[in-house]
């Protein structure tokens, strides 16, 4: 049970590196909406997950 | 815009976000990384990591070290537990005070002062109080965490969708399998809040505790403030602390350990350890929900116009006025004869655990403010002081 629950406890922060990652992707690289204001909106909702995946916050 | 424009123009946007973060994040990790000290009296006898009880916490934020103060003659032993919810924060310092100054005679004393030290390493979502408080002393200021209640998401994440207290199989709350208070007797394959309750209930069975004393502060609008919260067995040794304070000191209530509210360590010890088991709340108007402002002067001073309003309307289960307040002073004076008293009852009435230790008193620390009862860690004896 305490290796399901450190899995568990690590697959979280692993996801919140692969979001960080596919945001950072789709903020360069995106076709559709590219608009300031998506720019913007990507380089914000970024900092949780990197914050997250750099166990800060 | 061309290509290249765009991608500059987002790679700014990416730096001003980092710096954002950089910025935005100096509190939170200074708080993170920040270690109280404490100059422990020359009682101190030993240290050791709370993993010694129990292999399952090594390596982690919850390995707390154990001090212990042991006399050499025989009696009984006693363990104070700091800082289970580190937003209570007379409980940690009053642990620091009981450490720096102890004397023993008679019996061990073993004190935990930061129980769940990943609580203490981070906020409270959405109070919006500030990371330290100060305490200042004659030789300058002495800055501790203020914290939360629940351990950090960073140690134990995700929190399940109902926690199941174990053995019981109450349903809680599911913040509460990060809750220390609620994680008792422990479970060794359990969470690591659960492991960290196990670790501290190990002890207590190895070095044989005969009173437990788990140290808490209490908003006050909750009716257990300024009560001592008792096992049935250690019932009388509580009935006569709460008495001979009240006719004494200040006032303090008692009350039993309810056998249906699971996980407290007042239930949970009392009924899987051979310890008495008693719990302690001052009052903090800190934490009450309807207090202004939450700043490091509240913490202090605990002075209040919201609270004096509740207080008029008869909403508060302690006397309470703004003029005095609360003081970080007031609460931890509380708690050392709290402590003190419960422990002398149990030598009353078990002369064969019998502890003769001595710490700062309720009078001295009013008269003296707590600062003159913490020293100066740079002209200490560096093998008495240690980094927590």
């Amino acid at each position: 049970m305490m290796l399901l629950q450190t899995l568990i406890h690590h697959t979280y922060f692993l996801l919140s590196a692969v979001v960080a990652l596919l945001l950072l992707t789709r903020l360069f690289r995106r076709k559709s909406r590219p608009g300031l204001a998506y720019d913007i909106v990507y380089a914000y909702a970024i900092i949780p997950f990197i914050l997250r995946a750099l166990h800060v916050k | 815009m061309s290509d290249r424009a765009l991608v500059a123009r987002r790679a700014a946007l990416l730096m001003a976000s980092a710096a954002l973060m950089v910025v935005g994040t100096q509190d939170i990790r200074a708080l993170r990384a920040y270690r109280e000290t404490v100059v422990v009296s020359e009682a101190f006898t030993r240290q050791v990591p709370l993993s010694t009880y129990f292999d399952g916490i090594r390596g982690t934020l919850m390995d707390v070290p154990v001090f212990a103060f042991d006399s050499g003659v025989p009696g009984g032993s006693v363990l104070i537990l700091g800082g289970a919810h580190a937003y209570e924060p007379a409980s940690p310092v009053m642990a620091y005070v009981v450490m720096e100054n102890i004397a023993v005679t008679q019996g061990r004393v073993f004190v935990i002062a930061r129980a769940n030290m990943s609580a203490s390493t981070l906020g409270m979502l959405g109070n919006a109080y500030p990371p330290f408080f100060r305490v200042r002393t004659p030789w300058g200021e002495k800055k501790y965490r203020i914290g939360d209640r629940e351990t950090h998401p960073l140690e134990q994440w995700p929190d399940p969708f109902t926690f199941v207290h174990y053995p019981s199989k109450q349903n809680l709350a599911y913040q509460d399998s990060r809750n220390m208070n609620r994680t008792f007797p422990g479970r060794p394959d359990g969470n690591l809040t659960e492991r960290t309750s196990f670790a501290i209930s190990e002890l207590i069975r190895r070095e044989k505790i005969d009173l437990t004393i788990d140290v808490h502060e209490a908003s006050m609008g909750y009716p257990v403030v300024s009560t001592y919260v008792c096992h049935e067995r250690a019932e009388e040794l509580c009935m006569m602390a709460a008495m001979m304070l009240s006719a004494e000191q200040f006032p303090m209530k008692t009350e039993n350990s309810p056998k249906s509210l699971r996980g407290l360590t007042h239930r949970e010890i009392g009924d899987f350890t051979e310890s008495f088991a008693v719990l302690m709340e001052t009052p903090e108007p800190f934490i009450d929900k309807f207090v202004g402002p939450m700043t490091e002067a509240l913490m202090l001073t605990g002075k209040d116009e919201f609270m004096q309003t509740a207080a008029d309307r008869g909403l508060l289960y302690a006397e309470y006025d703004m003029k005095t307040g609360a003081t970080l002073d007031y609460r931890v004076g509380r708690h050392l004869a709290g402590a003190a008293e419960v422990v002398k009852q149990m030598g009353e009435f078990y002369p064969g655990k019998k502890v003769l230790a001595a710490w700062p008193t309720y009078a001295e620390v009013m008269e003296k403010g707590i600062g003159a009862f913490l020293h100066d860690p740079a002209g200490a004896d560096p093998s008495r002081v240690f980094r927590h």
